[in-house]
């Protein structure tokens, strides 16, 4: 059974292509759908297994990153987001996705249209694409059996710093809900530019939900799904792809769902 | 009902990267020290909506309260010691006004109808007027789109009275006054009006203004190259127009993988599989002289558009950038009048680039910027992209007599119409003041969901021909693609961004985001619905015919008519001369250094040369991973900072096929000798492929020539160049398959300063490979392997090298390079990296030998040691620049000698792990520069440039 995986977009969405070769390479059915479709109900949610927010600059990033799109998520989707959700099926945002959960309420606390988090502009102030390393925490479905993991992935933003109160922070780190952290040569929390690469609070690169079925994260696991993809394959590194537990852990579980 | 206003800002007790950008760049580019902290706001305005309204627009859009703070109809900063709202001026499109609307609409605010954002700086600390009004000039505001917010506009409604269509007394003019009319905005010759006077004469009648316009439009050298496809005296002899001496030596190397060559939007190569890759690469100096961040954007945009309309479509798999600027340290008062200053072109111009390709996909990979200071006038801002596409909708249909004409993508304003004035009428509410240069910003987002749409319609087939509207807008898209049938144009029908505009102007208008597509009646209902699913405006503007006319009417009048054999092949071909005399300057004599410590210095000043110099903060700026295809990184490495030659794409994802891509320039030794200088660019080009792994059997080449202003000795110096071209294309059996030239890069003052650029040559090089796993890069793999020097050169050519130019000369020995042995290396060094020989390989170019294996060692994390050969002069020996040489690492147990039999190679030392580069000459050690010291002086300058 090859699991329909819908990878939304809609204008300014720009990683889909790569991030449906991911889901493909590990098993699913990937679907390109158009939040017109949804929207115009020619297409439907609920007839897939797992809902994926690409990267990209959807409606160029105007107000805020991912904001746009994410209004327009919780003014015409709410009814089925809300029962996708409900039926336990995973959610996962990369990049400007990450951003769209963020500002829908998805993330961290699964609540549309209660924000209680952000991602603001880089401390550098600039968009910068670069490798970083991350240690993969927390408990989410897209990360089972990697834990522990360190994996490099790429970061391609310019609003990727996470910010949020000390209190929702804290609740984070309780729950297990930071999932990917940046961390440093000796494999620490990194605090600092570029291991660091945006100034994000506990060096946090990417969150899930409490129960673990929503996934966002700033970096790019589709972009690290083939050794080629790596920057140094020709040092021997990137054998083993970094980016391909996430995928094959959706794929899994929207299998045993 | 009144305009509202949203201020947003972030919490006073958080950074503001914004601000504090902006503070570090008033204290590096300014040197002020006055200002001692710079917050932001932002300002949005909305039309339509009542207060409440516009509160609750802020809290469920504009104001994220986990970290800003916002107020309604009222200041939000107040304690700033000076406060200042840049906005674009009325009329100049911003992107984000429309996602205001639609995301108002979707929160049922349905009576918004206008929205507008700008931006505040609020100052503190005891800053004066003067450096108030030096930031505001300097870093704040560019006078061509933006302006300071004095008073909170009446109306943000963009509207202007319509204008008729004039009538052109032309039958009956007089030499002079047909070149009076033709000086103040048609740039036509007076051969060329005089033949535009006799077509009315014979037709009967005088021309309307649209037919004027289209052919002057038309018959520009920007459209119709005529100096490219003029005939050439040289010294009394003719010679073959310049294009087609290019397009000849394509014919004869007839390479079997070329599909399309100088015909399309962009030249076409076969690929793998079925499928077939297409490169373009083109300029927008000029609009990037004056406002960077638009002219390099819309540049791209162009660019980009251009391999979109390759044959029935194609997706855009990369982009590339190539700058030449003065150096960013040139002092204010050598930037002549009316100019801007390099230190902010090069980083507007490369924000310009890197928003327009990040936000549409497009990963930027391939570039390079060169420094001289006659580039301080007008800079040269080179912008290729490339495609990919099915070799069976590789070519252009031809549209027929009955298909419809579609306009797609964005509306249609006065962007780019010169001499066009915006004045107010009636059907507004305030005064606009639109800049008759209007240069537009671009929308990236507006273009991807057109990309997306095409793709879309032609894998359904219902694109029979496609093009973008570049220059000449309408004018240039529709009577290009109804040369052979004829076209009728309803100008009324454009979609319009405001009203007011001239029948000639929607015809003329070179709005960005706007394709123009030939499609069969029967497929305009599925097409259309293609576009509006994906947001994308389409319209039908008009049909191709079969009369050969190209027609227009605006509400029914018929407002242009002139034969489509009259407008393409109406104008004769010139006739032109040149000369070419050799510049002479001095050949220094210089003596290598004397001591270690000397060699230390040298090097490092070399390394820090800004042509040589490490460019990792503007690459970082461009996403190069985008669409997952890249297997070969701009920047590779154990530190990940080391460039590599070129780029390699899988463009096929889960394919091993490789798409390379790479480019050569160095203008400098062009104003030394153009032929020889050319050579170089384009063996540089082809190295810095091969050098990755590239099969120089299976390359296509892009020429762009950016020159001054012609005249005779400058067409000389553009004569040399083209047979250089010619020669090295058939030398090398590789086929030039698209170009462009560029004559126009000469600044004057009336105060007789004249200023020409050193002409640029860029060559860029499209490859195939049939597996990436066997492709290598720059950095070093490890301690202990042998280092080889493999290619043809002369040590003491070091004309035009960053070695003189440290010591304050030019030089007059220009590399010269032998073709017949480049060719064979270029095969040598391609053979021993597919046959698994060479670990690393480094092409040699800008900084010489010692700036290659320096690269290779930073990415290497080792040390060299390099041993000097007998009988050349070290610094002859580490300096010289000869394009088409390499560095190689060979693989442990391969000898250079064996690998490299029949080309010139060199045993130039070993890798080792101890973290210097070392040279002996005999039994003296030389010198012994730690990698680190090099490596520090060798980032240091575009840190400092781009604050990194």
């Amino acid at each position: 059974m090859r699991p329909p995986v819908c990878i939304l977009r809609t204008d300014g969405t720009n990683c889909d292509v790569e991030t449906a070769y991911a889901f493909g390479k590990c098993g699913a059915d990937p679907r390109l759908v158009h939040v017109n479709e949804l929207r115009a109900g020619s297409a439907q949610l609920s007839d897939h297994a797992v809902l994926v927010i690409p990267g990209g600059f959807s409606y160029g990033d105007d107000v805020h990153s991912g904001k746009i799109l994410a209004v327009e998520l919780t003014s015409f989707l709410r009814d089925a987001l809300l029962e996708f959700t409900a039926r336990g099926r995973p959610v996962l945002g990369i990049c400007n996705g990450f951003q769209v959960l963020v500002r829908t309420g998805l993330l961290p606390y699964a609540r549309l249209g209660e924000i209680s988090a952000t991602l603001m502009a880089n401390d550098s102030g600039r968009f910068e694409c670069r490798w970083v390393r991350m240690r993969i925490e927390g408990r989410s479905v897209f990360t089972r059996g990697a834990e522990g993991r360190t994996v490099t992935y790429q970061v391609a933003h310019g609003e990727g710093k996470f910010y949020t109160s000390e209190g929702v922070l804290q609740e984070l780190e309780d729950n297990g809900q930071v999932v990917f952290r940046y961390v440093g040569p000796g494999g620490d929390p990194a605090r600092t530019y570029p291991h660091n690469p945006n100034g994000s609070l506990n060096a946090v690169a990417g969150l899930a939900d409490p129960t673990g079925l929503i996934l966002g994260l700033m970096p790019h696991p589709e972009r690290s799904v083939e050794t080629t993809q790596n920057p140094n394959w020709r040092r021997g590194e990137g054998g083993d792809p970094d980016g391909l537990p996430v995928f094959r852990n959706a794929v899994r579980y929207a299998r045993e769902m | 009902m009144p305009v509202q206003e949203v201020r947003t800002r972030i919490k006073t007790n958080l950074p503001d990267p914004a601000g504090e950008a902006l503070l570090a760049e008033i204290r590096s580019a300014l040197g002020l020290n006055s200002v001692r902290m710079v917050r932001t706001a932002r300002v949005f305005r909305f039309e339509g909506l009542t207060p409440a309204q516009a509160d609750l627009l802020a809290q469920s859009l504009l104001w994220e309260e986990t970290f800003q703070d916002y107020t309604v109809n009222r200041p939000l900063i107040t304690d700033a010691d000076r406060l200042l709202e840049v906005a674009y001026r009325p009329g100049v499109m911003n992107p984000e006004a429309a996602s205001l609307v639609k995301a108002a609409h979707d929160l049922g605010l349905r009576h918004l109808d206008a929205a507008d954002s700008s931006q505040e700086y609020a100052f503190y600390g005891p800053v004066t007027p003067e450096e108030i009004e030096l930031i505001t000039k300097r870093l704040l505001v560019n006078a061509t789109i933006q302006h300071v917010v004095t008073a909170k506009p009446e109306s943000l409604r963009i509207a202007g009275a319509g204008r008729a269509t004039k009538i052109i007394p032309l039958r009956r003019m007089g030499d002079g006054q047909l070149m009076e009319l033709s000086r103040d905005k048609l740039f036509l010759s007076l051969d060329e009006m005089r033949l535009i006077q006799e077509y009315f004469r014979r037709a009967g009648r005088d021309p309307s203004d649209c037919e004027v316009e289209v052919l002057a439009q038309t018959w520009s050298e920007h459209c119709m190259h005529k100096t490219f496809k003029a005939r050439i005296t040289v010294g009394g002899r003719e010679k073959k127009p310049f294009l087609k001496r290019l397009q000849e030596a394509t014919a004869d190397v007839d390479h079997p993988l070329v599909r399309s060559a100088y015909v399309d939007n962009s030249g076409v190569m076969a690929f793998y599989e079925g499928w077939a890759v297409c490169g373009k690469v083109e300029t927008h100096n000029s609009p990037s002289a004056i406002e960077p961040y638009g002219g390099a954007a819309t540049g791209s945009g162009g660019v980009f558009r251009d391999v979109m309309g390759t044959g029935q479509g194609a997706r855009v798999i990369a982009s590339t950038d190539m700058f030449c600027f003065a150096p960013p340290g040139t002092p204010w008062e050598e930037i002549p009048p009316g100019c801007l200053h390099p230190h902010y072109l090069l980083r507007r111009v490369v924000a310009g680039v890197r928003d327009y390709g990040n936000r549409m996909g497009i990963p930027t990979n391939n570039g390079s910027v060169h420094f001289h200071r006659d580039f301080r006038a007008k800079p040269t801002v080179i912008v290729g992209a490339y495609g990919i596409l099915p070799e069976e909708r590789c070519l252009k249909g031809a549209a027929r007599a009955g298909d419809l004409v579609l306009v797609i993508g964005g509306r249609t304003g006065r962007d780019g119409i010169h001499g066009a004035t915006f004045s107010s009428a009636a059907m507004t509410e305030r005064t606009m003041d639109v800049n008759a240069q209007a240069v537009q910003i671009g929308h990236p987002i507006e273009e991807k969901r057109m990309s997306d749409a095409i793709l879309e319609a032609r894998d359904k087939n219902l694109i029979r021909a496609l093009t973008d509207c570049g220059a000449g807008g309408f004018a240039s898209a529709a009577g290009e693609m109804g040369a052979g049938t004829g076209v009728l144009l309803a100008l009324d029908a454009a979609p319009l961004k405001y009203s007011g505009l001239a029948p000639w102007e929607i015809l003329l208008s070179e709005s960005q985001e706007r394709m123009v597509a030939a499609v069969a009646p029967e497929n305009q209902q599925p097409f259309q619905g293609v576009c509006r699913r994906l947001n994308v405006e389409s319209t039908v503007i008009g049909e191709f015919t079969g009369d050969g006319r190209f027609r227009a009417t605006y509400n029914g009048e018929t407002v242009l008519d002139l034969e489509m054999s009259f407008l393409h092949d109406g104008l004769r071909t010139r006739v032109l001369e040149a000369a070419w005399e050799p510049l002479t300057p001095p050949e220094p004599v210089l003596e290598p250094p004397a001591h270690l410590s000397d060699w230390a210095e040298l090097y490092g000043r070399v390394m820090e040369h800004l042509n040589v110099c490490s460019k990792e903060p503007l690459i970082r700026l461009y996403d190069h991973g985008v669409q997952g295809t890249n297997a070969l990184p701009p920047l590779g490495g154990a530190d990940l900072d080391a460039p590599n030659d070129a780029v390699v794409l899988t463009p096929l994802l889960g394919r091993p096929y490789g798409l390379v891509i790479a480019h050569g320039l160095n203008p400098v030794l062009n104003l030394i000798d153009p032929y020889h200088g050319s050579i170089w660019a384009a063996a540089e080009a082809v190295s810095n492929a091969v050098a990755a792994g590239a099969d120089p059997a299976e390359m296509t080449l892009i020429d762009n020539f950016i020159w001054p202003v012609p005249d005779v000795e400058v067409l000389g110096a553009l004569d040399r160049a083209v047979d250089a071209c010619a020669d090295f294309s058939r030398a090398m059996g590789m086929p030039f398959i698209s170009g462009k030239d560029s004559l126009s890069s000469t600044y004057t003052t009336g105060e007789g300063l004249t200023i020409r650029i050193p002409p640029v040559l860029c060559v860029s090089v499209m490859g195939r490979v049939p597996d990436v796993r066997r492709t290598v890069s720059a950095d070093l793999k490890q301690p202990g392997s042998t280092l080889a020097l493999v290619g043809g050169r002369r040590p003491e050519q070091l004309g035009g090298s960053a070695y003189y130019d440290l010591h304050g000369f030019l030089g007059r020995s220009v590399p010269e390079i032998d073709l017949e042995v480049l060719r064979s290396v270029f095969e040598a060094v391609h053979r021993a990296i597919r046959a698994g020989a060479v670990t690393a390989c480094h092409d040699i170019s800008e900084g010489g030998l010692a700036a290659a294996v320096a690269e290779m060692a930073f990415g290497g994390r080792c040390g060299v040691r390099l041993t000097m050969p007998a009988g050349i002069r070290p610094d002859h020996f580490l300096f010289n620049e000869t394009a088409g040489c390499f560095v190689v690492e060979l693989t442990p147990g391969r000898a250079p000698g064996e690998v490299f039999a029949h080309v010139p190679c060199l045993a130039i030392g070993e890798t080792t792990a101890d973290g210097a580069i070392t040279a002996r000459a005999g039994e003296e050690e030389l010198f012994s520069v730690p990698v680190a010291f090099l490596k520090h002086r060798w980032q240091r300058p575009m840190k400092e440039v781009f604050g990194a």
